[in-house]
């Protein structure tokens, strides 16, 4: 059976010719998350949101009270998410190329996104998944020469399966201009960008079937390149920046509020009232999915919940209810003792997970495809 | 012959993984929700073969069921009910699935490699269960020695006869049938005449086949030839029909019953109107005097010195036993013997004789059920007399059903060794025209009393291992049932090649002699029901369940 990554041979090769390789020990070597990286993605995806002022829940709350009960309303009572997307990915740190004086890193990843469906028995199946293998290079003054990447770029495969990424390109995760230094990390936030791209396109597979009885859950924010504009749509993030304030009120009545002494107050099968952000496009609140009392922090067992308000107008307090209800009851079942953010991780989120990983393909077959030319000999 | 499921449909993919890998023996498959799978079904997959051959395909049966969540543990399970909440019902059911373990029965040609990964499974139609057991070529190049001995249905409702190969069942490649088996399920009695009954339908000699059944309760085989008064259920003609088998009852029968204290038939009712009584009178039984003994503890051999003696005198016409012509007559002689002082024949103290006297008494007079006389009347046959004329085509029943446990042994010693005798030479008192049938099958239940376990074998206990270990080539065939196998000597069991379980409890099923089931199968053999039964046999490779039809004779239930 040929190795399904035979098509990078071809790159290895152009690479190998016009560059020195120096290859990675061992062939690859898989680049391990940032443990804090959603929470880490959320601060850049939401850095414009530091400071909270603004409700975006109409009737609008009193800054007295930011809870509102929210009872866990099974799926048998009313089956309102239907479909979940995830995506995941793996970073492999190849080699570093030498190109004239420049020397850069050379990283592969595999990323995937999964839609997944749950039908009214509670089983869930995959609706469509997307897997693709990217090579991570630098171009310009930090890496590839124009020449190479040209050629390069040609080696995509038709499919889109396989493509080299320039990981020099600004992305909301990676804002700043590149440096010579942060050049690894940096095609780590080019790979998840380009993963949430993944995720963003499978929301389409479920425009036709999306209503107001029937959800989709995407997990983590719904601002990407811009705001998600599908209706019918939560984005539900397991870990989010902890340095927001929230600062209500005017003059002297003014309250200063960090999220910690928020969530701190959040008892289970509640939510905190809805906060705007991104000038009000986007509406947000915090859901307790699990009982302080059996956690170890109290900002665990919490979801950040994401709304698009594409019109900027704020959300109806009953409609926030309905679907911070609906998440409540999504605690059962959990991935405890598989994921350690079982405490705020949704079961079919983890499907959709572990869907993507399980068609990822091994570092074996990986590190099959990994044969750099041999430096030919200089007279 | 056998009922095709509806449609051909996957009822799974083979799985491997890194800790469980597929293997030449074994294979897991993965079932869709809703997939109904059981033990003991049969499966096929496709499987690589020789270059510019179709594929080739793997039979295996299905062992046991697994069902797998990606829970790692149960307290995974706990917290996932909100922490203990029994009242919730999950939003989104764990994921799991059911996964069957099989073991390899066959390849079609003869390739055991592992089966791949990811390869649909499904259900063996019936022409493939034969190829799975490896039946197909006896179908297809003898089928006359294809006995049918159950029928496997499948859990997709598909149905295939299980066959027996009669070369291993009546000799010569092996023989031998054994048949174990809670009591109370009326299995295994009538497991063993429905496999008689399929032995005589489907053999072309059938005139060579002589058949002796001993019957061991009640009434329950003292009416085999007489149609059933009730006639038989829809789904048991169904069932016999399936198996290609006449439901009828046995033909050319002879009974053979025990004389009681009155001169008249020993025997539960309905007495059989035609049938030959018989009896033991001394002159008839000197021969065989150490079945009689069969029983009684003699761990010095002092009883055995005596009767051998005893044995020699009356047979060898001695002259110190010219006057000992009957019963009575020889516990006299012994009295006088006790009496008399000093050693008989320098050997015997007056205490081992008077011991010896006893026990003769008791078996005999006492406590006899009136099968021993003094002299037999014309009517009153000896039972060796008569099973030395046996003849092919015939089943003689013979009721030990009232009889004392003495009695019994002798009877089934007697059968045992007049049979031998007439197989194994030229019996002398022979008066049969016919010629001396090719095979003789004996059926005695409760065969633990006759062969049990133990390092020291009684006389009778060494018939039946005369009967187990050579009988095959003298054309003498067992077919024994039991309790527990594990209760009858090791050798006897050993002997038998094919095996029939039915219901066994637990703790028996762990014993030694039921090594040849794999553990999962030993845990199913607990949960078999009424009319279900496993069936061993040389020619498969793994056991097979089967169910069986209700006898199509008149049964009485005592």
């Amino acid at each position: 059976m040929p190795n399904p990554l035979a098509s990078i041979t071809p790159v290895l090769e152009l690479l190998g010719n016009h560059l020195k390789i120096l290859p990675a020990t061992g062939g690859a070597v898989e680049e391990l998350q940032h443990p804090d990286i959603d929470e880490i993605e959320d601060a850049l995806l939401n850095r414009e949101t530091g400071e909270i002022t603004d409700f975006a829940e109409t009737p609008t709350p009193s800054p007295a009270n930011l809870y509102r009960p929210t009872p866990p309303l099974f799926r048998p009572e009313k089956h309102l998410f239907r479909f979940f997307i995830d995506g995941s990915l793996r970073t492999y740190y190849l080699a570093t190329g030498i190109e004239g004086q420049r020397s850069f890193p050379i990283q592969l990843a595999q990323i995937g996104a999964a839609v997944m469906e749950r039908d009214d028995q509670g089983l869930v199946r995959c609706l469509k998944s997307e897997h693709k293998v990217l090579l991570l290079v630098p171009t310009g003054a930090h890496g590839l020469s124009d020449t190479v990447w040209q050629q390069l770029e040609r080696l995509r495969t038709p499919d889109g399966f396989f493509e080299p990424v320039d990981i020099t390109k600004k992305t909301p995760l990676t804002p700043r201009e590149p440096t010579e230094d942060d050049l690894r990390n940096r095609a780590g936030g080019i790979a998840r960008h380009r993963m949430h791209q993944l995720e963003i396109d499978l929301v389409k597979e479920t425009d036709s079937r999306r209503n107001e009885d029937s959800w989709l859950i995407l997990d983590g924010a719904v601002k990407l390149d811009d705001f998600i504009r599908a209706p019918y749509l939560i984005g539900v993030a397991k870990s989010f920046r902890k340095d927001p304030e929230f600062r209500f009120g005017r003059g002297r009545a003014t309250g200063r509020l960090d999220i910690t002494s928020i969530l701190a107050g959040l008892e289970f099968a509640h939510r905190t009232v809805a906060f705007s952000a991104h000038d009000g496009k986007v509406a947000f609140w915090y859901v307790r999915l699990r009982p302080q009392k059996e956690l170890d922090y109290p900002l665990m067992g919490v979801v950040k919940v994401e709304l698009p308000r594409p019109d900027g107008t704020p959300v109806d307090s009953d409609l926030a209810d309905l679907l911070s209800r609906a998440l409540v009851a999504e605690r059962n079942v959990t991935p405890y003792g598989q994921d350690r953010r079982w405490h705020c991780h949704l079961y079919p989120i983890f499907l959709a997970e572990q869907t993507i990983k399980n068609r990822f393909y091994s570092q074996q077959v990986l590190l099959g495809a990994i044969r750099w030319p041999r430096p030919t000999a200089t007279p | 012959m056998a009922e095709e499921p509806p449609t051909r449909q996957a009822i799974g993919r083979t799985s491997a993984t890194e800790q469980d890998p597929i293997t030449s023996d074994e294979f897991r498959f993965w079932l869709p929700p809703d997939t109904i799978v059981n033990p003991f079904d049969i499966v096929v997959v496709d499987q690589v073969s020789q270059p510019g051959h179709p594929p080739s395909k793997t039979y295996g049966l299905v062992t046991s069921l697994e069902h797998r969540t990606d829970a790692p543990n149960d307290l995974a399970n706990f917290i996932s009910s909100n922490f203990g909440e029994l009242s919730e019902e999950p939003n989104t059911p764990r994921q799991g699935t059911t996964v069957a373990f099989v073991n390899v029965l066959s390849n079609t040609a003869d390739i055991y490699m592992p089966v791949p990964s990811e390869r649909l499974v499904y259900f063996a139609d019936p022409e493939g269960i034969q190829q799975a057991l490896g039946t197909d070529t006896l179908l297809r190049d003898r089928p006359h020695d294809a006995i049918p001995a159950g029928l496997i249905k499948m859990s997709n409702g598909a149905s295939a006869v299980a066959y027996l190969d009669r070369r291993y069942v009546l000799g010569p490649e092996s023989a031998h049938v054994n048949i174990s088996g809670i009591s109370g399920l009326a299995t295994k009695t009538s497991y063993a005449m429905f496999l008689i009954q399929s032995i005589l339908q489907r053999a072309s000699d059938p005139e060579k086949i002589a058949v002796i059944i001993l019957n061991v309760k009640q009434a329950d085989l003292l009416q085999i030839d007489r149609r059933p008064d009730q006639p038989l259920p829809p789904e048991q003609m169904e069932l016999w029909e399936a198996l290609g088998l006449e439901p009828q009852p046995f033909q050319n029968v002879r009974y053979l019953l025990p004389r009681g204290h009155n001169g008249q038939a020993n025997s539960y009712p309905p007495v059989p109107t035609i049938h030959t009584l018989y009896a033991y009178d001394l002159e008839g039984t000197a021969d065989k005097l150490d079945l009689l003994f069969s029983n009684v503890a003699d761990p010095s051999g002092t009883m055995e010195g005596i009767y051998g003696e005893i044995m020699a005198g009356i047979t060898g016409h001695d002259a110190e036993f010219r006057d000992v012509q009957s019963w009575g007559a020889l516990l006299e002689f012994l009295r006088r013997k006790q009496s008399e002082g000093g050693r008989w024949r320098g050997m015997f103290a007056g205490s081992s004789i008077g011991a010896f006297r006893r026990h003769l008494r008791r078996i005999v007079q006492t406590r006899q059920t009136g099968i021993f006389v003094d002299s037999r009347s014309r009517n009153e046959k000896l039972l060796s007399s008569e099973l030395v004329n046996i003849k092919g085509g015939y089943i003689y029943v013979v009721d030990i059903a009232k009889m004392a446990d003495d009695e019994q042994t002798l009877v089934f010693g007697d059968i045992l060794r007049t049979v031998y005798a007439v197989k194994a030479e030229e019996a002398e008192d022979r008066t049969e025209q016919a010629p001396v049938p090719e095979k003789v099958i004996i059926f005695v239940d409760e065969l633990n009393k006759y062969a049990p376990g133990g390092p020291k074998a009684s006389p009778i206990t060494q018939q039946v291992l005369d009967v187990a270990e050579r009988g095959r080539s003298l054309g003498v065939i067992l077919i024994s049932a039991q309790q527990f196998m594990s209760a009858v000597h090791d050798r006897v069991t050993g002997n038998c090649a094919t095996k029939i379980l039915g219901r066994t409890g637990s703790a028996e099923v762990m014993q030694p002699d039921y090594r040849f089931l794999e553990q999962d199968l030993k845990m199913a053999v607990t949960r078999l029901v009424k009319g279900e039964l496993l069936v061993s046999h040389p020619v498969y490779r793994q056991p097979v369940k089967v169910i069986f039809p209700l006898p199509a004779y008149q049964q009485e239930q005592g």
